[in-house]
């Protein structure tokens, strides 16, 4: 018996192995790779530069000019024909360069921060919601707040046309009613002309308590709105309607919708950020869905779903976690590319209001001076963005390895 | 088949009218009175009541209530939006604010500049994207390999207008092998029959036009082909990769086929529906990209005209173009999706 003891302990001791979560797991890859580590020390190195930069290091875009030390070339060294020291070099206004560019990075990473957060958080909101309802049908709560959102907000229509606005309960109350009634009258065919019937009077009769013709426009619109509302909208038409004002915004390339925006809206940093994070929503929104639609009917949803865990519940302590990898790859990757979108906008004079200092800002300000020979005005800017957004995306793809499950070291 | 061709076409049209949509919401962002931001604060009255009657300033943006009290139902939809939309149904885009003349004129004008650039990126992008990510993925974890995704990166993290620039300064500025601006050095000229011009001097047989149009041409598309080479190699690489650990692979190669042949005839066949996807959406970075790239390389085209009337609050002009941009990329993406019922016999689509 003593002698198969330690066997025992052996077999356990192989069988049991030391706990780790996925995140710990998926921090020893990304550590593993030298790629992803190189990216996280460029991240890190620019974003400490930039925040200790901000709030450590006084600088005034609007005191600093010195057109005696226009334009010159880089130089480390303090002499007697050269004075100043300049590791960048000087700009058009005599700007060193150096202190701009570290100081630039706050604006410029600021910008790519509240973009993506933005896209991140509406973008997920909805791809959760949509891809959730379209795979799991809604409750009654659920049915009434949607039926009676629909309601109201298509009962802005009629309520606007009239000036009434108390016709907008009217319709909420309508799509209410749609979800109350549902077993009621499912039989009966002339369900949908109930409620043709009961929206032209709604709108008909408030109309016509301001003008006749108003009457009968709000009557035929409230007909219209009577026959959307007379069967309750189900998941799935729900998410069909969200993907497709997502495929609107889509149908505009890339960072074209922000430059057009912001075209309008007038330049300014803070109208870039929320211009990038507008573009950027269907992004998030489309994968956040895909990934929910391919979780939810995997057997621990189905099982917290039979045990009579709430909608709620399943969806934040069990979709939401389960979903994590692949978006925060994303949104890593998606801070590169609003990097480089904030920088497009800077270049086009569209993004930080001169003389605020910022990368593409900066370039789009030198690169005239380039016939000068004046290279250094638009090289180190250039750099700091190529580098910065090269992190982001280095991190990025260590991130999808390290976070992909099928890659768990044993 | 033919039905769901149709089916994708009319699909289209909820989402165009959406589109349409938000570029006319555009001229609602313009803080304080339009035609005033448009002309300046110096403008003079007939000039502003001009802007404000061709946009229909005058009159509300969707539909008039007040036309309806007084039961005048006709004037109830007329409004800017329907105005606009109407006009975008006759091809009219509005006039330019400055220059009063036609925008979809100048558009036809300016549009094969940018055309021709951007089939010569994207002629470049696959051209180096297809085989490297091919190469790339048949010696997986080579040092080709890691070069291809290392430079595959670099190209999508490079802004293109900072590539744009930094060719300038070498190859105009330093060593002054290549022009930079415009299309045609002064004095040469082509006769113009598609506006193409690589393509024009080639059907004159004017080769010195041809040289110095390419001279011109090559440095914006080098800048604008970066990064969708970048995407067009890095999704080549990994389709290739899925595809090669197949069965049918595996079979191809032990019966002795050469790799030239396992590789292009039975897997890259089978890796193209994922690239062409992705081909169709470079479509768009690559119009997007040439508001960028013209500006930098004052090339003559449509991106260029856009900065240009960003500056001169041009609006009629910014909106004729996105709208443009917009519709070609619905287009070329619903072209993709089509071309994937005609090529993969796996799908069906009834």
């Amino acid at each position: 018996m003593s002698t198969q003891m330690p066997e025992v302990e052996v077999l356990t001791d192989f069988a049991v192995r030391e706990h780790r979560s996925l995140w710990l797991d998926a921090w020893r890859r990304l550590k593993a790779s030298r790629t992803a580590m190189l990216g996280l020390v460029v991240v890190a190195v620019f974003l400490l530069s930039a925040v200790g930069a901000h709030f450590f290091w006084n600088y005034n875009a609007k005191t600093d000019l010195d057109y005696s030390s226009k334009l010159l070339p880089p130089n480390l060294v303090s002499t007697a024909e050269k004075p100043g020291v300049h590791i960048f070099g000087t700009d058009k206004l005599g700007r060193d360069i150096f202190t701009r560019v570290v100081h630039g990075g706050w604006n410029s990473l600021r910008v790519g921060l509240v973009a993506v957060s933005i896209s991140l958080i509406i973008g997920c909101l909805l791809g959760l919601f949509a891809g959730f309802f379209e795979s799991f049908d809604m409750n009654l709560k659920e049915k009434l707040v949607l039926m009676c959102g629909l309601g109201l907000v298509l009962g802005l229509f009629p309520a606007w046309i009239a000036r009434q606005w108390y016709q907008t309960l009217l319709f909420g109350g309508l799509g209410a009613a749609s979800v109350i009634l549902e077993k009621k009258f499912a039989h009966v065919k002339l369900r949908p002309v109930m409620f043709a019937a009961a929206g032209a009077l709604l709108g008909g009769l408030s109309g016509l308590l301001l003008a006749p013709l108003v009457g009968l426009v709000c009557a035929v619109v409230g007909l219209l709105i009577g026959l959307l509302l007379n069967k309750p909208v189900n998941g799935k038409a729900f998410s069909s309607i969200t993907m497709r004002v997502m495929d609107i915004l889509l149908s505009f390339p890339s960072y074209l919708l922000a430059i057009a925006i912001v075209a309008f809206l007038g330049p300014g940093l803070e109208k870039g950020m929320i211009a990038i994070g507008v573009v950027g929503i269907p992004v998030y929104a489309r994968l956040a869905r895909s990934a929910v639609l391919s979780v939810s009917q995997k057997e621990y949803v189905l099982a917290s779903q039979s045990v009579g865990e709430g909608h709620g519940r399943i969806l934040f302590k069990h979709v939401l976690p389960n979903i994590l990898s692949p978006i925060i790859v994303q949104a890593t990757m998606g801070l590169a590319s609003a990097i480089l979108s904030a920088a497009a906008l800077g270049f086009l004079g569209l993004g930080a209001i001169p003389p605020e200092p910022e990368w593409g800002a900066m370039l789009g300000d030198s690169y005239k001076f380039l016939s000068s020979g004046a290279w250094w005005a638009v090289l180190f800017p250039g750099l700091a963005i190529v580098f910065s957004v090269l992190g982001f995306n280095l991190l990025g793809d260590g991130l999808r390895d390290a976070l992909d499950p099928k890659m768990r070291i044993n | 088949m033919a039905k769901y061709i149709l089916q994708r076409l009319i699909s289209v049209i909820p989402t165009l009218i959406g589109v349409t949509l938000v570029i006319f919401l555009f001229q609602r962002l313009i803080p304080g009175d339009p035609a005033v931001a448009m002309l300046g604060e110096h403008a003079t009255e007939e000039n502003v009541a001009r802007i404000r009657e061709q946009f229909g300033l005058n009159r509300p943006a969707f539909l008039d209530r007040d036309a309806l009290v007084e039961g005048d139902l006709p004037g109830f939809f007329d409004s800017q939006y329907v105005r606009y939309f109407n006009r975008l149904l006759q091809f009219d885009l509005g006039d330019s604010i400055h220059r009063r003349i036609p925008v979809a004129e100048t558009l036809k004008e300016r549009f094969p500049a940018t055309l021709e650039l951007a089939l010569l990126s994207m002629f470049f992008a696959l051209l180096i994207g297809i085989p490297v990510g091919i190469a790339s993925a048949s010696r997986r974890n080579s040092w080709l390999d890691g070069t291809t995704m290392i430079g595959s990166l670099l190209g999508v993290s490079i802004p293109i207008f900072w590539l744009g620039i930094m060719e300038i300064m070498l190859f105009s500025v330093f060593l002054k092998w290549l022009p930079s601006g415009s299309r045609l050095s002064p004095g040469v000229s082509i006769t113009p029959i598609t506006n193409l011009l690589l393509l024009d001097s080639l059907l004159t047989g004017n080769f010195a036009g041809f040289w110095d149009a390419f001279k011109h041409i090559i440095m914006p598309a080098v800048a604008l082909a970066t990064i969708p080479t970048a995407i067009i190699t890095r999704m080549t690489r990994s389709s290739m990769l899925d595809v090669l650990q197949e069965d049918y692979i595996r079979t191809a190669a032990a019966k002795g086929l050469p790799e030239r042949v396992v590789l292009y005839r039975h897997a890259l066949k089978n890796a193209f529906l994922p690239v062409i996807t992705i081909i169709g959406i470079q479509v768009g970075t690559l119009l997007a990209g040439a508001v960028l790239t013209e500006t930098i390389f004052s090339w003559p085209g449509i991106g260029k005209w856009v900065y240009d009337s960003i500056l001169g609050r041009d609006y009629p002009i910014v909106q004729g173009v996105t709208l443009l941009i917009a519709v070609i990329f619905l287009f070329v993406n619903l072209l993709v999706d089509i071309s994937y019922a005609l090529l993969d016999p796996r799908i069906s689509y009834d």
